[in-house]
């Protein structure tokens, strides 16, 4: 029998959202100060605008919904997903009073993309948008891949029980502190440092390139957030393809590593375990399939002769290759060169990079190097069965921050959401092939939107249909959450509609 | 105790970032190795 929400539920789950969403106003306060800075009136207006709306918004629910009860796992699982889609529709106006979106839908579908970390675009005339505009556009990933909820937890919520069910709604099933707060403090301190560090390497870079000063580190702090949130931004329509520099593009590959890295193995190595990047699954699995896909990428490449040389093939090959695997969605091409110069065997090796992705509690979409290790530690468990005597036992160990032995509910898990993960790529090439694309085209986008990468081969446009704008955004959503907190909410209006 | 949690952070960055470095190298060394074998062929 399936129960019917109660108004205790609604009222938990409208105060916690109300929470983030407060939250998420405040935000939009960073980009109303740049503006203020660059003399940016009205772009500073807009998100002046933006931010009272927000707050509005949230406080009339925390005022409406006010309880002092703790979330049950449900409704903290509800309180994600409901976030995620209020950031995408309050984070949008701001962009959509810009005029530099051709309708809302558009902003909204930027705001996702920008939140969930992926990348993809459909702003107009991007050269010449407000500093304020932009840095909102960059700053969403740095929020988002660190997880918006993440953000109200250091801030806001003060039980850790209910703040445990809200981190683990937003795909972070790892903690790496005991209390659930440290560890979204720790992130925190992991990326703040990170910012200060890269934005001064990259801004020494551009001025070293024959950029001005404040642009030259504005062009750091923005290209950081989004490589280290693995999100496809840059501030300039043709991306990293604008520096035409090889040493930005190889400090662009290190922080695209550096945001594909679990949070968990960020965590060991600054406390002195060192050792365990060497023997962690996750970064052997990245080798390996790095190693994989980029051979499959460099046969079919050498197959058109594309690129000749091996300083080109690095650049235009290996660059794409690692900005898919590490779902980052930088590029030194642009967007329909993959079609007209890639062939389908490169774009093959992409398109398994891309799905593959980075590494589990990263800010990295795609099925995930933990789950992909699983799968092959299990295959390996199968395969000692079949040629053990009988009665023998057979264990198989995998090392992801200690010694684990396997079992079958990790092995159910990492295939169930490895399995949802293939259903969101090829639903999403269907609707593709539906509004009259090629086949390897819509599955390319597919993978790009689900798996949160942001790399494009032309299909994401202004232009494009509505109904494919909505699928990706619904991708994007669903592929950032890993999927639970979005089936929990369809559950729960079912539950609303049919229950008892 | 301070200045050891500092230490250890430096060199994790730094283990992080060779870790990076060592990919890199070894993807353009396969770069040179595929341009020698079209060369060749």
């Amino acid at each position: 029998m399936i129960l019917k929400p109660q108004l205790q539920d609604l009222k938990n789950i409208g105060y916690y959202s109300g929470k983030i969403i407060i939250g998420v106003g405040l935000t939009m306060l960073v980009p109303a100060v740049i503006g203020l800075l660059f003399a940016e009136i009205n772009p500073a207006l807009d998100f002046l605008i933006a931010t009272e709306i927000t707050s509005i918004i949230g406080l009339i629910l925390t005022k409406l919904c006010f309880t002092e009860e703790d979330l049950n796992w449900m409704q903290g699982m509800i309180v994600v997903s409901l976030s995620w889609v209020a950031a995408m529709l309050l984070g949008a106006i701001p962009l959509y009073l810009s005029g530099h979106w051709g309708s809302y839908l558009d902003a909204c579908f930027d705001v996702m993309s920008g939140f969930t970390t992926t990348g993809l675009t459909l702003v107009q005339d991007l050269d010449h948008i407000s500093y304020a505009h932009n840095l909102w556009r960059h700053f969403t990933p740095f929020l988002g891949g660190q997880g918006i909820v993440v953000i109200a937890l250091c801030f806001f919520v003060k039980g850790v029980s209910g703040a445990f069910k809200m981190y683990v709604g937003e795909a972070r099933d790892e903690r790496l502190l005991p209390n659930v707060i440290d560890t979204s403090r720790f992130i925190w301190l992991v990326s703040i440092v990170y910012l200060i560090l890269s934005t001064l390497v990259l801004g020494i870079v551009g001025i070293a390139n024959g950029m001005k000063t404040a642009n030259a580190f504005f062009h750091g702090a923005c290209i950081f957030m989004a490589a280290f949130d693995t999100a496809g931004f840059a501030p300039q329509s043709q991306n990293i393809l604008y520096y035409h520099s090889l040493l930005f593009e190889v400090i662009t590959i290190v922080i695209m590593f550096l945001g594909a890295m679990n949070f968990n193995l960020h965590y060991h190595l600054w406390t002195g375990n060192r050792r365990e990047i060497w023997k962690n699954i996750e970064s052997r699995a990245l080798c390996i399939t790095l190693l994989f896909t980029f051979l499959i990428t460099l046969i079919g490449l050498n197959q058109v002769g594309s690129y000749p040389r091996a300083v080109i093939m690095f650049r235009k090959g290996f660059y794409q290759l690692i900005s898919g695997h590490t779902t980052t969605g930088y590029m030194t091409i642009y967007a329909r060169q993959f079609i007209n110069d890639w062939g389908a065997l490169a774009l093959a090796g992409l398109i398994c990079a891309m799905a593959f992705g980075g590494g589990s509690c990263s800010t990295a979409g795609g099925i995930k190097m933990l789950r992909l290790g699983i799968i092959v530690k299990a295959l390996q468990q199968d395969l000692k069965r079949i040629v053990s005597p009988e009665p023998a036992i057979v264990e198989q160990r995998l090392h992801h921050l200690k010694e684990i032995f396997l079992e079958d509910k990790q092995v159910r898990a990492a295939l169930l959401i490895t399995l949802a993960y293939l259903v969101l790529y090829g639903i999403g090439a269907l609707v593709g092939m539906f509004y009259g694309y090629p086949f390897l085209d819509s599955l390319f986008e597919s993978t790009s939107a689900a798996a949160n990468v942001g790399l494009s081969c032309g299909i994401t446009t202004p232009g494009m249909p509505a109904g494919l704008k909505l699928t990706y955004i619904v991708q994007m959503w669903a592929g950032r959450l890993e999927f639970m907190s979005v089936f929990t909410l369809i559950g729960f209006f079912i539950a609303a509609i049919k229950g008892r | 105790m301070k200045i050891k949690s500092f230490y250890n952070a430096v060199f994790g960055i730094g283990t992080e970032i060779f870790y990076a470095v060592v990919i890199i190298l070894a993807a353009f060394l396969i770069c040179i190795a595929a341009y020698f074998f079209n060369y060749d062929s």
